[in-house]
């Protein structure tokens, strides 16, 4: 498994530090099967934390057992300090926006936020404010009035975040929110999920299937396969390890042509601590670092600047450089190879 | 603050907001209204030819008012949590604190609506069929009895198999084949219904045990002492569905239904 430091701790953390999520080995079985086998893990607040897997990973379980749905057959959880053997106080401080979930066609967005709010305990009055601002955060302020029924998919979705945050939660599950989004409701909703998070201080658990949109958006990670945790970091230091050597890979895409003079500049780089794979006959060229060489971010930074350095002084037009984005795909693909298979 | 209380009222609102906003209760009502003017004008027609005593033209109104209004409530109650869990709009319920016992009653309450709704417009053409004789007033307390209690029990039933089951489809088949069931004793040759073992289907049926009360109270003008045995059984009934709803079913209410 790969495990790393960083705010993604044991799980043992339960105040203090800013934890405000920590689950210790939670499992679950059904009958003989174990759906979950022992999940640990701890959330800050203020970060977005991915859980990734594939289907039948153990992710809806584990989200469905961290927000009371289900209970686990063994193992603790706390949320902003109350433990898990007190569900119906942990409900009032987490939002979750369930995966597919349905609104009442005939209501306006409005009455439905000031509906839950007023079952979260506000008075009518306190939860018509807090409906009003709410809409405003998700930026559905001249829609609140509007049956939800003439609501598109991504206004659903949120009207459905805003649902989750009704009760000031501490922790916000995000089940698949942009699932059937198109590209831009995909980056507007994703940049709502951020801002929940910073601006407003909560710690956000969002499930996905979309690598890119976790590794985008999230501070840390959970790579979950056949019920147990086999990766956990921040989302740099699970990239950082994809292949288990703690190798750091520069992807490169220059014309096909210029590929002998940009293989000739980059091996020309100074220091040894790097190798240059052929480049192909699409362009694409690797460059590998030792990780000796980039032990500090800094000096992987000053590397990575150095490749894209030696190319441009070549004059060898760079079409695309991947420094490391876009690789938690390999990651995952790697990790949950036997799922895949 | 909303007091722990006032849930249930909410989830009231919202539920009678879906079902009657929504059209589903209204579309019924109109159904029965058709059906009930067809009813009132074969009745009155038989008690003009003298085909039928004017006092049980007023209990087959009666009868038919409570057999549909109990279909109304039904229908509603079978669906409204398992139709809540097709729609994908039962798990924000259940992650709000409110307890699922209140959960429960809101829904409840707000699947018993369709009940007064089909009295009111009964009574009408139960104060044109009487003729204002004095049987309208004894007629309308024992229909709305009756009804109400009957209403309780299949409700509570119907709520009971929405909660333990996954699908709409289920529960209204499970709640209509059980509807059908209770229909049947009233379709039996008398013979049958006279002999000792028809008396005891009688008794253990509330609506077929709720038709003989009419008949007795209203169409044979009996007192409360002669009426109240055929009382029993639907008073019976009713606090056991009462029990089994809120006491069982309503605290084991779930996301999913596990099975096995």
């Amino acid at each position: 498994m790969t495990q790393t430091s960083g705010s993604v701790l044991d799980g043992t953390a339960e105040t203090g530090s800013g934890i405000i999520l920590s689950a210790q080995n939670l499992r679950k079985s059904y009958g003989s099967r174990e759906a979950l086998k022992g999940l640990t893990f701890s959330l800050a607040a203020g970060r977005v934390l991915g859980f990734l897997g594939p289907n039948g990973a153990g992710k809806t379980t584990s989200i469905r057992i961290l927000t009371t749905i289900l209970a686990p057959t063994s193992g603790r959880f706390v949320v902003d300090g109350i433990s898990s053997d007190q569900p119906a106080k942990i409900r009032r401080r987490i939002g979750v926006l369930p995966e597919g979930l349905g609104f009442p066609r005939q209501q306006t967005g409005s009455a439905y936020l000031t509906f839950f709010g007023q079952l979260y305990g506000s008075s009518a009055a306190q939860a018509r404010t807090t409906s009003a601002e709410l809409l405003e955060v998700v930026g559905l302020q001249n829609r609140g009035g509007s049956a939800i029924g003439s609501y598109s998919h991504g206004m659903r979705q949120r009207l459905g975040i805003a649902r989750a945050l009704v009760n000031d939660p501490a922790v916000v599950f995000l089940d698949e929110p942009t699932l059937g989004l198109d590209p831009r409701g995909q980056r507007e909703l994703l940049q709502l999920i951020q801002r929940i998070a910073r601006d407003h201080d909560k710690g956000v658990v969002l499930c996905s299937h979309l690598l890119a949109e976790i590794e985008g958006v999230c501070d840390d990670v959970v790579i979950m396969n056949a019920g147990q945790v086999v990766a956990k970091g921040t989302v740099e230091e699970v990239i950082g390890r994809s292949d288990g050597n703690g190798r750091t890979l520069v992807r490169v895409h220059v014309p096909a042509e210029s590929v002998p003079v940009a293989r000739a500049a980059l091996q020309a780089l100074p220091g040894s601590g790097h190798t240059v794979a052929d480049g192909d006959s699409t362009g694409w060229l690797t460059v590998e670092f030792d990780p000796a060489t980039i032990a500090s971010s800094t000096a992987e930074h000053r590397a990575k600047n150095g490749v894209l350095e030696a190319l441009l002084t070549a004059d060898v037009p760079v079409l695309s450089f991947d420094g490391g984005a876009g690789r938690l795909q390999d990651v995952f693909l790697q990790l949950t190879a036997e799922a895949i298979q | 603050m909303s007091s722990r209380s006032g849930v249930w009222r909410l989830i009231m609102r919202a539920e009678l907001r879906e079902m009657w906003a929504g059209g589903r209760v209204l579309n019924f009502l109109a159904v029965f209204g058709v059906l009930l003017s067809i009813t009132a004008y074969v009745l009155a027609t038989n008690n003009d030819l003298n085909l039928l005593p004017l006092k049980q033209t007023v209990v087959v109104a009666l009868t038919s008012t409570i057999t549909f209004g109990l279909f109304i409530g039904l229908v509603m109650a079978a669906e409204s949590v398992s139709g809540e869990r097709e729609r994908a709009t039962l798990e924000p319920l259940l992650l709000t604190p409110s307890s699922h016992r209140q959960i429960v009653l809101g829904k409840f309450v707000a699947a018993m609506s369709p009940w007064p709704a089909a009295l009111v417009i009964a009574v009408p053409y139960v104060v044109v069929l009487s003729h204002k004789d004095p049987v309208l007033g004894v007629g309308l307390w024992w229909g709305a009895v009756t009804g109400t209690v009957l209403s309780v029990i299949f409700v509570g039933f119907g709520l009971v198999v929405s909660i333990w089951s996954d699908s709409s489809r289920v529960s209204l088949f499970i709640c209509l084949l059980t509807y059908a069931a209770t229909l049947i004793p009233a379709q039996l040759p008398t013979e049958f219904l006279n002999s000792p073992a028809g008396q005891v289907v009688s008794a253990l049926d509330p609506l077929e045990a709720a038709g003989q009360l009419l008949t007795r109270a209203v169409a044979e003008g009996r007192g409360l002492s002669e009426v109240w045995p055929s009382l029993a059984a639907p008073l019976v009934t009713m606090v056991a569905v009462l029990v089994v709803l809120f006491v069982v079913a309503a605290p084991r209410l779930q996301l999913t239904v596990e099975k096995g």
